[in-house]
């Protein structure tokens, strides 16, 4: 599949107020245009809920809901069950942010996962809770500064490494998982069109630079993903039922350091840091590619 | 005491320039207070700011709402809204923007200084962030605190967030500021009609607050009602197509994050009433047929 064969028909329309550069709009336009018009959105507290409508106005043009920032994997649950007792195939969609997946709404998700519900869930992930001003969450990288996680001369910035969300949800043995980058668009679509595809519980997990929090040029949000990809930061794998069934790999591996070049967030990054970041980068590509980087 | 209210962008640092006059009016032996008023609003939203100047403890804590002063970071803001609402009436307002204060045009003729507050945040700070410069045509114009204070503010609130040199930089971009700002009066006569709220009573609204599309006063509601909601005027830059070299391939159209990209005629063609001038359009083209230049604004 490629991008000149998605219709022009836009589901989530312009008008919306996020930042300028925001990595979440094309990603959830051009899913939906995957997705098409049957299908039922719910999303927790994140930037999208807030970007994608203030009440009474609404960017999205399917049925549209907001849940507690917890439960966005029960109530995807509740809807997806009444409509599949109606003989509905409704696709219900969950989408949520790094914050509502990682820390607060992983329980509800676990549980969904857990009981292969017929639903789809994705994470757009822009490692902080950008939403209420650029907070830590379980996904921020190593080192990263954040308004919690504050560069400092005690303290440089975030002490932990990002949890491996992805990983965690392929334990689970679900039916689908993927990982996803909007700058590998053949890639994407194919993804977003096999989780439409298939039947039962569908985990997808997507890249989504920040230029407000990871402070960058605004023009330079899909470059982020696509050298997240080449340097390894963010890997890009299909699993069905536990087994990672397709792996990409990028043509050539960068060093880290370049994609943390131009980012504000780590900005403070000494030689040794950049080197700690390096060895858990090659650590998790020779789990992931099965070699040596 | 004397009031100040700030009407900017979120990003272009409103908060931060009402901190940092705050600070340099305390360096001079004053109480100051200052804080931000939003929402939820985004990089690119209408913001306000405030910042309260005493020679005795201020007590009052609301929002300010009969300004001596008004500052407006963006100048497209005076186009959609009242900036001198409660301005006192010797009141000032101090405008970014490339105009003479006799070219601005508001609801009624009041003191205005002008300066390019863009123009120098680019030259000098390479970004346009407008916060420091605007505040030396603060200073300028209301002759309240010393362009000196002004600039050990600066280098005391930019400079311990964001380097020395970052905190020099921003205290010269105020400097310049002070020095090329024009004092005129402005044009009056400008009307603004206030956008009318969608206020159902407790019959209309309906069960669970569920709206389906919805044909209101004031306007669209519901299910892709956004529309109506042009965000064209938070760029500062602006794409332009050359159609000879596009070749069609739709990464623009793929990309963009407002999807306001369209393809007429195998071409892309960008909608401007959305376009927020992030320059991805631009950045991704592989026939390099977009380019990004600073809007000038009518």
């Amino acid at each position: 599949m490629n991008i000149k064969d998605l219709s022009d028909e836009i589901l989530f329309t312009p008008g919306h107020t996020a930042c300028a550069g925001c990595g979440a709009p094309p990603i959830v336009r051009n899913i939906m245009k995957i997705f098409g018009k049957d299908t039922i959105i719910y999303t927790p507290a994140n930037c999208l809920l807030v970007f994608g409508g203030t009440y009474p106005y609404l960017a999205w043009k399917v049925p549209y809901f907001h849940e507690a920032f917890e439960n966005t994997g029960a109530c995807i649950s509740g809807v997806a069950r009444a409509l599949r007792k109606q003989g509905k195939k409704t696709l219900v969609v969950g989408i949520a942010g790094d914050g509502g997946t990682y820390d607060i709404g992983i329980q509800a998700l676990s549980g969904a996962a857990e009981r292969n519900e017929d639903v789809i869930y994705i994470c757009y992930d822009n490692e902080a809770y950008m939403n209420t001003g650029i907070q830590r969450s379980g996904s921020t990288p190593y080192g990263a500064a954040t308004t919690t996680t504050p560069a400092g001369t005690k303290i440089p910035g975030k002490l932990d490494h990002k949890k491996d969300m992805a990983e965690i949800m392929r334990a689970h043995e679900v039916p689908y998982v993927a990982t996803m980058s909007i700058a590998h668009q053949r890639d994407f679509l194919e993804k977003a069109k096999k989780a439409r595809d298939v039947e039962g519980f569908r985990y997808l997990h997507i890249i989504s630079p920040c230029p407000t929090g990871w402070r960058f040029d605004p023009s330079l949000t899909i470059e982020m993903s696509r050298k997240a990809v080449d340097s390894g930061m963010w890997t890009l794998f299909e699993a069905e039922y536990g087994e990672i069934t397709n792996i990409y790999k990028p043509k050539k591996k960068i060093p880290v350091k370049e994609y943390l070049m131009g980012q504000g967030r780590f900005r403070h990054f000494t030689p040794e840091m950049v080197e700690e970041l390096q060895r858990w980068v090659d650590h998790k590509w020779k789990r992931i590619y099965g070699e040596e980087p | 005491m004397y009031e100040i209210r700030f009407h900017g962008r979120g990003g272009q640092g409103g908060k931060m320039a009402a901190e940092a006059y705050a600070l340099a009016a305390f360096l001079e032996g004053n109480y100051a207070v200052s804080f931000p008023f939003f929402g939820a609003e985004r990089r690119g939203a209408p913001v306000k700011a405030f910042t309260r100047v005493d020679d005795k403890k201020i007590r009052i804590k609301t929002q300010v709402y009969e300004p001596d002063y008004v500052v407006v970071l963006d100048e497209t803001l005076i186009e959609t809204q009242d900036v001198l609402e409660g301005l006192k009436k010797d009141g000032t307002v101090i405008i970014n923007t490339q105009r003479k204060p006799e070219e601005v045009r508001l609801s009624k003729p009041v003191k205005c200084a002008t300066v390019d507050a863009t123009g120098i945040a680019l030259e000098v700070l390479g970004r346009p962030i407008t916060n420091t410069a605007i505040l030396g045509a603060l200073a300028r114009a209301t002759g309240r605190v010393k362009i000196e204070s002004v600039e050990q503010a600066i280098m005391e609130k930019f400079g311990a967030r964001l380097g020395r040199e970052s905190g020099e930089k921003n205290a010269r971009a105020a400097r310049m500021a002070y020095e090329q700002t024009l004092v005129g009066t402005s044009q009056g006569g400008k009307e603004f009609v206030p956008r009318p709220q969608w206020l159902p009573d407790v019959h209309e609204m309906p069960i669970g607050g569920a709206i389906g599309t919805m044909k209101t006063e004031a306007g669209l509601i519901g299910i892709g009602s956004f529309v109506e909601n042009k965000t064209g005027d938070w760029r500062t830059f602006i794409p332009a197509i050359d159609k000879e070299k596009c070749i069609g391939c739709r990464f623009c159209w793929f990309y963009c994050p407002e999807g306001c990209i369209s393809m007429v005629e195998g071409k892309a063609e960008v909608n401007y009433d959305y376009c927020k001038g992030c320059g991805i359009c631009a950045h991704e083209c592989p026939a390099k047929a977009i380019e990004m230049t600073r809007e000038v604004k009518a």
